[in-house]
């Protein structure tokens, strides 16, 4: 279990690298799209090592509140692009 | 021996989510390209992994919580992905040769 | 393992700190809180990293929204011009004092992670008497029984300010409550389809949080954060301005005198302790009514800055933009 908790752990490089030179906003919020579920597969690997079912709180509350926040930004981003001009390129 | 099989399912979603990280990493391709793969074969891995974890765990309090996750996981994540590539086109995002990023 | 966490801490921290626009900085803020929450996790306190995960969503959502109100107004132009300089330059003066600034603070959490106990005294007392202090049967939420009230207090009436701050410092006075902007993907069948199943849920969900805040992480904040939550997917799919906003601020004034009021009769006067010894039952009943409380206090202060934020906030830079 160990094993696979690393290897999730190091799976969060490659998407952080994602997030930092990613060439548009939009690539950037992929990479924290795919950092939220990764979160949440850590703090699942978490509750079945300590073998606690409390913890698993944690996951659901996460998947229902961090989608909200992607969900926003992905609106208030394309409104801001279309204002400013960038929709006729 | 269940434990074995578990492990092995676990592998399996472990190698979904690799192919979704060189799928993110391939050059030459734009951002549509990206997020097909990347959240479809997360989405994928996510699956996996639960299943083998409710293996090892078997009939319990543990695999139930798990199997509102996997619910809500499979729910959502297809939405945001929809949502994220929806807006992007809507927004007049074109993936060009130039190194476009958004002032401010 | 707890060293790559605070590595991964450390790092994006840094990019917070060094990244010049705006809108990189709210999704590095997001890395980090995720981060951030599973730290506390391993580091072994659970009822916090909680707190971390609800309030990342709401903070990214108000973050965005007053970002997009300043450069709304006119101030897009400047940001531009930065956009337009030599990138290469722009880069490598960006990452190398990060990368050194990571590397310095890595070394220090490295050496500076706690590998025994320090035996001070308030440690001692803390450990020893909470049990005889305040009588909960748990250490997280015994803030509801003894002294430890007033901190329960002090935090309601902090959200209290909050939000009666921002009531008063808008565009618009409380009379008049326009009808305010849409969400963009109203009419979209897939997320009407979507929210039917998930808004159950998040209802069920924040009342267990609510229900079983006494025996584990979770309790009142939790359960509020939920509820907002859900008065946020109303709006993405049917809008919230049917809703009454004046019931719902009159009615988060009661909550919280309801809040004072609740201790004073249960816990000054003893009555929650005597008959602690034979059944636990009275004092359950308590400590849920109060969870309850707090959660309904949270749900509408949460709503109630939600509600100016989106919807009426926005109004009057769009205005100007149409004219």
């Amino acid at each position: 279990m160990y094993i696979i908790l690393g290897i999730i752990l190091g799976m969060l490089v490659p998407y952080l690298v994602r997030v930092v030179i990613g060439p548009s906003v939009w690539d950037r919020l992929l990479g924290l799209n795919l950092i939220l579920s990764k979160t949440i597969m850590i703090i699942i690997l978490f509750a079945s090592i300590m073998g606690t079912t409390y913890l698993l709180d944690f996951a659901i509350i996460y998947a229902l509140s961090g989608f909200v926040g992607t969900i926003f930004m992905a609106l208030f981003l394309s409104q801001r692009n279309i204002q400013k001009g960038r929709g006729s390129k | 021996m269940i434990y074995v099989i578990s492990y092995i399912v676990m592998g399996l979603g472990l190698a979904f989510m690799m192919f979704g990280i060189l799928g993110i990493f391939k050059p030459g391709k734009d951002f549509y390209y990206r997020i097909l793969v990347a959240c479809k074969i997360d989405t994928v891995g996510f699956l996996t992994l639960a299943i083998g974890m409710a293996l090892r765990h078997g009939f319990s309090f543990f695999t139930g919580k798990l199997f509102l996750i996997v619910i809500i996981m499979m729910i959502l994540n297809p939405l945001v992905s929809h949502i994220m590539a929806s807006q992007a086109h809507k927004s007049g995002y074109v993936p060009s040769c130039e190194n476009e990023d958004d002032a401010s | 393992m707890t060293q790559v966490l605070l590595f991964f801490w450390v790092f994006s921290a840094a990019c917070i700190v060094f990244s010049r626009k705006a809108y990189r900085v709210i999704i590095y803020f997001g890395v980090f809180s995720l981060i951030t929450s599973v730290v506390y996790l391993a580091l072994g306190a659970p009822d916090v990293a909680m707190s971390e995960a609800g309030i990342s969503a709401f903070a990214t959502i108000f973050f965005i929204v007053c970002i997009e109100q300043y450069y709304g107004r006119g101030e897009g132009l400047k940001s531009e011009a930065i956009a337009s300089r030599r990138k290469i330059r722009v880069t490598f003066m960006k990452f190398v004092p990060a990368f050194l600034f990571t590397a310095g603070l890595f070394l220090l959490f490295v050496n500076s992670v706690p590998t025994g106990y320090a035996f001070t005294e308030l440690r001692d007392q803390y450990l020893r008497m909470f049990m005889q202090d305040v009588g909960g049967e748990n250490a997280v939420t015994a803030i509801y029984l003894g002294y430890r009230v007033y901190d329960t207090l002090f935090e309601a009436l902090l959200l209290v300010i909050a939000v009666v701050a921002v009531t008063h410092v808008s565009w618009f006075s409380s009379e008049e409550v326009p009808d305010g902007q849409h969400s963009e993907i109203e009419n979209s069948r897939m997320t009407k389809f979507t929210m039917r199943i998930i808004c159950p849920i998040i209802l069920l969900f924040g009342a267990y949080l609510i229900m079983n805040g006494h025996f584990t992480a979770g309790g009142g904040f939790l359960g509020g954060l939920a509820f907002a939550s859900f008065f946020i997917c109303r709006y993405l799919v049917l809008g919230i301005y049917d809703l009454p906003i004046k019931k719902v601020m009159k009615m988060e004034e009661l909550v919280f005198i309801n809040i004072t009021i609740l201790p004073i009769f249960a816990v000054f006067t003893g009555v929650v302790y005597l008959v602690a010894d034979v059944t636990p039952l009275f004092q359950n009943i308590y400590l849920v009514a109060m969870s309850a409380l707090v959660g309904m206090k949270v749900a509408c202060g949460f709503f109630i800055l939600f509600y100016r934020h989106i919807a009426i906030e926005r109004l009057p830079a769009d205005i100007d933009k149409k004219e």
